[in-house]
């Protein structure tokens, strides 16, 4: 028999978008909000979808499905702010490394199994990014995670745009190994300096035709419309958020230093192991990390990697983010972030906001998710107990209000999957394949 | 060393925090030490007191007292049943958690630095398959930073093992996690056999590149040593016995039973064969388990299975084996179309089949198994997350690899007469939160210092 719970979330689905689900209240549960602290004995209530209240007491209607999650805990849904699941083998475009036309959203696999996994352990928002096999990589994807519907369905609505770079050991070692440019840092930074000087002439092309369309010049012939070039000046021109795999600290410098001469920001470096030697400097150019919570020695730049790092980026004025790059570490970032409270003595509320609010600024998406705020979108975990903690399992997670996962449900505990899942038989970590990423 | 604790009486209860100040000044004495550290026993007794005990094999102790002489546990139990000899070392652990060191049944400690370096990387002969008499003993560098890293969060014991590409890689080692070069670090040689079977041992475009060539190359090793075993025994026994007969029957004898030609590979096998030394097979999935066991009942190997991420279709038949399973790493990732949890919920299952169950440090589709060594406490956490009793996950990263390889008399418990290595912890050791203070191998309190600590300290702001 299929519960009531499940019956209308099937008919909200089958009814489509016009239809919002009922409105909800979760009550008696500590609510850890992320952005302002946590709340014993607290109530949200999600009102079509979105967060209408938040506190000791909420005012929602009586006719709301009410969930008393007394003894248990509520965060903002789980952000991941690097994953590659669900891209299947399709991560890397490692035939030249520049190759920022490459739209991730064209590998997406809405019924791979890693985005179940990653349900079942409170993931809701996912950056699916390029691999780091090339200097400037793919535009990624940012996805609501939806399990069950359709591909449309599972993208995050007006998403901001955001573009994979690499940097140091695997673009040098994809094609220099191919006996091609580059085969060294050296290499690698001018291919970068190369692509947007290139740029800057097809943007300035295309800005002049553009001026003299704008003056009302009649007979004008556009300029050739090249997508690579047209990719890179939208970097230029600030339409695309620079994702910088990067594990020196050397190369955090230059890469800074190469995002000034040309104009553009960086948002956040991804691996970033060695930024507690220079969070000084880093947290002036107002970019984010997303980092690894202990992860190290895999290869020669990660051999200085350290688990306090986020803890001292952070102290550093760094806005700290954890995530995995693995279709493994994904289902328990919680986790990642309770060992924040040991590597550095990180308070709850700052290791929670680390795998929720600061994931998603990196995305930019923090005014939609991310925290638990009246008007935020109604992504939300309830946890059997202090989500930080190993024992912690997610019971029920919600997106937009609706619920796509309850523990308690035989099967797969999906609300809204029916059918066969995929896999790649990848574990999600671009280093598993030849061109691969962390 | 010694003179670095803070040695007060019984009368003066320090804080949690004057433990810790405490515990911080031998790091400090020690810097140079922090990679190989003298374990020769302290002269005089150490007693750690008002600590939560958690025995193994005999529940848990509030405010309990832990004496240390001689590199051996001399007394555990409660404050009011023990009595703490005039002089010695008092270490307040109040408001803390002690523990037997904890023990990880395979790991690459020593064989491998930096994962992608093959140069410097010595995980497995894979130039053949059938490799017994590899022996990791000569590969192990004692001075690797992961030695340090791994015991920064209370594991103190651990089996070197080669990696899993072939079929027969080769013999294990037991080591402790400190001393002073690597003579004192290994426990025991050559203390397992590995052996594997699947889809890691294939090789593409030569033998074996199936299950069938796996089983058949393996069936055919195992025959060769019986009878170089069984040729060098009866060679052995006439050479014994006294020569009574005619010169003629004597000469035939002994050339029927002339020793086998003397064989490395042979030589190595015979212990296993005879059923003296455990034989740890690699194996994931239900049928390979099956088809695998065959093979090992048929030679009477003392089989203990390992892996068997992939075996839920078949866990009463694992049970019905009586042989111990090393589970691991339960962080690999569920077939498609399983549900999420069916493997973290593997530990609980088998052990409430009874099975004597070992938990593996490990992650799935991270680079490599090595950097993840440290979580495994957060292993028996998670395994507890889904089903499994509380003591039966510190039991399966502490007494019962220490059985299963042997050591059961010596390490995994907090019981008189056993090596004192003993962890000290602000909580529950399986949590991600909590931080070992101070660990103790040999009875040696261990500087808590790693290259990681040292690169933090030196890019800490000073105040």
């Amino acid at each position: 028999m299929i519960p009531a719970r499940i019956a209308l979330c099937l008919l909200a689905t089958g009814t489509a978008l016009a239809q919002a689900p009922p409105d909800l209240v979760i009550k008696n549960a500590t609510v850890m909000t992320a952005s302002h602290g946590t709340i014993a004995n607290g109530s949200v209530w999600v009102h079509n979808g979105k967060i209408a209240g938040v506190g000791a007491t909420v005012a929602a209607p009586a006719s709301a499905i009410v969930i008393d999650a007394t003894g248990k805990y509520l965060t903002p849904g789980i952000i991941d702010p690097h994953s590659h699941s669900a891209l299947g083998s399709d991560i890397n475009e490692a035939t030249s490394p520049v190759t920022p036309s490459m739209m991730m959203i064209d590998a997406f696999d809405n019924t791979d199994a890693a985005l179940y996994d990653a349900l079942a352990g409170g993931v809701t928002t996912e950056l699916l990014l390029h691999g780091s096999a090339n200097m400037i990589g793919g535009q990624a994807v940012v996805i609501k995670n939806k399990f069950g519907l359709s591909r449309e369905e599972m993208l995050f609505p007006n998403a901001p745009r955001s573009i994979k770079f690499a940097s140091g050991e695997n673009p040098k070692r994809v094609y220099g190994s191919k006996g091609q440019l580059p085969s060294t840092r050296m290499g690698n930074f001018e291919v970068m300096r190369q692509s947007f000087e290139d740029a800057k002439v097809y943007r300035k092309e295309w800005d002049d035709y553009d001026a003299k369309l704008a003056k009302g010049e009649k007979d004008l012939t556009p300029p050739h419309r090249d997508l690579k070039l047209e990719a890179l000046a939208d970097i230029l021109r600030g339409k695309l958020q620079v994702q910088i795999h990067c594990y020196r600290a050397d190369e955090f410098l230059t890469e800074e230093a190469i995002a000034h001469e040309y104009g553009y920001k960086i948002r956040a470096f991804h691996h970033a192991l060695e930024m507690y030697k220079v969070g000084g400097r880093i947290a002036k150019e107002d970019t984010a990390i997303a980092t690894f919570a202990d992860w190290w020695g895999y290869k020669d730049e990660a051999w200085d990697a350290i688990p306090w790092n986020a803890v001292m980026s952070m102290h550093d004025g760094i806005r700290v983010a954890l995530k995995s790059d693995s279709n493994d570490h994904i289902r328990r970032l919680n986790q990642e972030a309770g060992k924040m409270v040991h590597y550095g003595g990180a308070t709850e509320d700052e290791a929670i906001a680390m795998v929720t609010l600061n994931p998603a600024w990196i995305i930019g998406v923090q005014d939609h998710t991310g925290s638990i705020d009246v008007g935020k979108d109604g992504d939300l975990v309830i946890w059997n107990m202090d989500p930080l903690s190993t024992y912690a399992r997610a019971e029920k997670v919600y997106i937009d209000g609706d619920l796509f996962f309850d523990s308690s449900l035989k099967g797969y505990g999906t609300t809204h999957f029916e059918g066969v899942m995929h896999t790649a038989g990848f574990g999600g970590s671009d280093d598993e394949d030849a061109e691969g990423g962390n | 060393m010694l003179t670095s604790f803070v040695c007060h009486s019984r009368r003066e209860s320090a804080s949690a925090l004057a433990l810790a100040v405490a515990l911080s000044i031998p790091a400090r004495t020690l810097h140079a030490q922090a990679r190989m550290v003298d374990t020769t026993p302290p002269a005089g007794v150490t007693a750690i007191t008002g600590g939560k005990l958690l025995t193994i094999t005999h529940g848990t102790i509030d405010n309990g007292v832990i004496l240390l002489q001689s590199g051996k546990i001399t007394a555990v139990g409660t404050a009011a049943s023990i009595k703490i000899p005039k002089g010695a070392t008092i270490v307040d652990a109040k408001g803390m958690t002690v523990y037997p060191g904890l023990i990880a049944a395979e790991t690459t400690l020593g064989l491998s630095e930096v994962e992608s370096d093959d140069v410097n990387s010595d995980l497995v002969e894979t130039s053949d398959e059938i490799f017994p008499q590899m022996h990791v003993y000569d590969a192990f560098h004692a001075e690797t930073e992961r030695i340090p890293i791994a015991r920064f969060n209370g594991i103190t014991n651990a089996v070197v093992a080669p990696a899993g590409e072939d079929t027969m890689p080769g013999q294990d080692i037991f080591i402790q996690l400190a001393g002073l070069d690597r003579e004192a670090m290994i426990l025991a040689r050559d203390t397992a056999l590995a052996m594997n079977f699947g889809n890691e041992p294939k090789r593409r475009g030569k033998y074996p590149s199936t299950r069938m060539g796996e089983i058949s190359q393996l069936h055919q090793a195992l025959i060769d040593a019986t009878e170089y075993m069984n040729k060098k025994e009866a060679a052995a026994a006439v050479k014994s016995e006294p020569a009574k007969d005619s010169k003629d029957d004597k000469d035939k004898k002994d050339h029927k039973n002339e020793p086998p030609k003397f064989s490395l590979r042979d030589e190595a096998l015979i212990p296993y064969l005879k059923g003296e030394k455990p034989v740890v097979i690699g194996v994931d999935e239900g049928h390979d388990i099956e088809a695998i066991m065959a093979l090992a009942s048929e030679f009477h190997l003392k089989v203990v299975l390992d892996h068997v991420t992939r075996s839920q279709g078949v866990l009463d038949k694992v049970a019905s084996y009586h042989v111990p399973v090393m589970i691991g790493s339960i962080y690999d990732l569920p077939r498609a179309n399983e549900r999420f949890d069916s493997v973290y919920t593997l530990p609980a299952e088998l052990a409430r089949r009874g099975v004597k169950i070992v938990l593996l440090p490990g992650d799935a589709g991270g680079p490599g198994g090595g950097q993840a060594l440290r979580n495994l406490p957060y292993v028996a956490g998670m395994a507890v997350a889904y089903g499994l009793p509380y003591d039966e996950a510190l039991k399966s990263i502490t007494l019962n690899p220490a059985e299963v390889f042997g050591m059961g008399a010596t390490l995994g418990s907090l019981d008189v007469g056993k090596t004192a290595n003993i962890v000290i912890a602000n909580g529950d050791p399986l949590d991600v939160r909590t931080s070992v203070k101070q660990v103790y191998i040999d009875g040696v309190a261990i500087p808590m210092e790693t290259r990681q600590t040292r690169l933090r300290d030196e890019y800490t702001p000073k105040k």
